[in-house]
């Protein structure tokens, strides 16, 4: 298929984890059926005979190779099983991002806290107060690149980490972002919950509450859970810290942040020496799982067979909070978490569609293998979507933003957008099968529905409600 | 974490490490056990570690249920009294309601 299992260099097309893949029973079924359906029977039954001695190689380079010479038949086939299977699997990724955007839509209109800018953070040192738009714009933009330049310096840090192999030190900055997530964030976010709602509450309670809520997080999120449950966690972690951005950000410069995230995005991936390609070939010439911190998937990874479980090992599908260097002073654990959730963002934010026996991977995934490469062989991973929370963060940002001037329109403008958008980077990732950016068309398309819509389709749809004609 | 891919043993030692974690004031860990065992435990044709399992997620059943009343119990009381404790129900509450008492 597209897997380039000749050379032994990896290149954006290896597969990860070739070699590995043991199962392949749900697509060989799936196959057959269409296989049936074709009336192709014995055509098929002969090229999977060859397919199947095949699987039992040792490497993944033959796999790749030989399927080619006869299993001529089957390929169209198995396209079109990726396909299908890619497909099922989009929808799959529909849910939870609504469900995200939901939460932070829900949040912004019920909760005043967060549409409210008081306190701006270090990172955005221009406040966009001027009358001016002139000086608003090159506020946003100057914000903006402030804030690209971290990025862009916590994945470097991250990529020399990796290749340095500090497993651990990664381990521990993402135990400890993941810490100020779950307790800190959920902890103002529960406070400002409960004062719009003018809830009583007492320290008793609340301690014990948010106790539960986050040991059960690190529990689910960086050990073994059941999967809804991380799910879940993953989803409301990505809200807040959409929250978070949505308030923290200047008005012009969140929208900057956006476009400029986009672009960064696109040139992590897609450029030779981007960073986030480099990770992700480093990974792959180690031939380790990339270990899935911060992405959302939509089955499980789990570990067969290995000996002692190491914690958060590629046995959970998401890991949380990256970095999280030093919790730098400033605004309170805001400063730390901040930074961790700019290289969180910046690298798992890709699409990834796992299938086998042709596996092609497209989607980066942020490179942190805890545990040493001798447990690579007996990970079993289960196909399904992974998308990265950094993209569920930056699209909820866009619509939270977008409800944030109170109209409806616009809102579901940009969520049917980002959906849009979501589709077609999958559809591309079908194509192109190779790792692939999920922010730039989302976000374009959401940028473009928000400002078309403002300007064109609100007042239109004002002026039509005020006449009372319906259409 | 799909547990109808795990052997029974890790599952046995997966129960029981959240209960041995749950015993820690998580009351939720111990009813994400219950939830999560339920099927394995009582369903299941039995096998080796069923019995273990069945232990395990009884005594976090109860445990849960235990933590629940207490906690119920509590923010009831609290809730009821907290204006008639006057300064104690000022110093217990995190978040004092505007506009009533």
């Amino acid at each position: 298929m597209s897997e380039s299992g000749s050379d032994l260099d990896a290149t954006e097309h290896t597969a990860l984890m070739d070699g590995h893949i043991a199962e392949a029973r749900p697509d060989r079924e799936l196959a057959e059926r269409i296989a049936r359906k074709r009336k192709t029977k014995s055509d098929n039954q002969r090229s999977y005979g060859s397919v199947e001695q095949i699987e039992g190689g040792p490497s993944g380079a033959s796999i790749a190779q030989q399927p080619r010479v006869p299993a001529a038949p089957v390929e169209p086939q198995i396209e079109e099983l990726e396909l299908k299977y890619g497909a099922r699997h989009v929808i799959k990724l529909f849910v939870p991002v609504t469900l995200c955007m939901l939460v932070v839509v829900a949040t912004i209109s019920s909760i005043n806290f967060y549409s409210v800018k008081d306190v701006y953070l270090a990172y955005t040192p221009f406040h966009e107060e001027s009358p001016y738009a002139s000086t608003k714009v090159w506020n946003a933009l100057a914000n903006s690149m402030i804030l690209l330049c971290v990025i862009a310096l916590m994945t470097v840090l991250l990529i020399v980490l990796y290749k340095k192999k500090c497993y651990k030190t990664i381990h521990g900055w993402l135990i400890l972002s993941s810490l100020i997530l779950l307790f800190l964030f959920s902890y103002l976010y529960i406070e400002e919950a409960l004062i719009a709602y003018n809830i009583p509450m007492d320290y008793i309670t609340l301690g014990f509450v948010l106790w539960n809520f986050g040991v059960m997080g690190m529990i689910v999120i960086h050990w073994k859970g059941p999967l809804r449950l991380q799910q879940a966690y993953l989803i409301f972690i990505a809200a807040l810290m959409a929250l978070v951005f949505i308030k923290y950000l200047p008005e012009w410069t969140t929208w900057a942040v956006l476009a400029v995230i986009s672009i960064w995005d696109l040139v992590a991936v897609l450029t030779p020496k981007g960073p986030l390609r480099i990770l992700v070939e480093t990974a792959q010439e180690r031939n380790e799982p990339i270990f899935p911190a911060l992405i959302y998937s939509s089955t499980v990874m789990y570990c067969m067979a290995a000996a002692s479980p190491a914690p958060g090992a590629a046995g959970t599908v998401e890991g949380e909070g990256r970095d999280g260097t030093e919790a730098g002073g400033g605004e309170a654990g805001f400063d730390a978490a901040w930074r961790e959730r700019r290289d969180e963002g910046a690298a798992p934010r890709r699409l990834r569609v796992d299938s086998a026996p042709p596996r092609y991977v497209t989607r980066l995934d942020p490179p942190h293998a805890p545990h040493a490469p001798p447990h690579a062989p007996d990970l079993d991973e289960e196909k399904g979507v992974k998308l990265g929370l950094g993209d569920f963060i930056f699209y909820s940002v866009l619509v939270g933003k977008a409800s944030s001037y109170g109209d409806w329109n616009t809102t579901l403008a940009c969520f049917v957008a980002i959906l849009i958008g979501l589709c077609l980077t999958l559809l591309l990732l079908a194509i192109l099968k190779k790792a692939l950016p999920a922010l730039p068309i989302s976000i374009t398309f959401g940028l473009i529905f928000y400002f078309a819509t403002r300007s064109v389709v609100k007042p239109f749809a004002d002026a039509l409600a005020a006449e009372q004609v319906f259409i | 974490m799909d547990l109808s891919k795990l052997p029974n043993d890790m599952k046995l030692q997966l129960c029981k490490s959240y209960f041995k974690v749950g015993c820690l004031f998580l009351p939720f860990v111990w009813a994400v056990n219950v939830c999560w065992f339920f099927r394995d435990a009582f369903i299941k044709p039995a096998y080796d570690e069923q019995k273990l399992i069945k232990k395990f997620v009884i005594m976090s059943a109860i445990g849960a249920f235990v933590w629940a009343v207490i906690l119920v119990t509590w923010i009831t009381v609290y809730q009821t009294n907290r204006v008639s404790w006057g300064a104690t129900g000022d110093a217990l509450s995190f978040i004092v309601p505007l506009g009533r008492a």
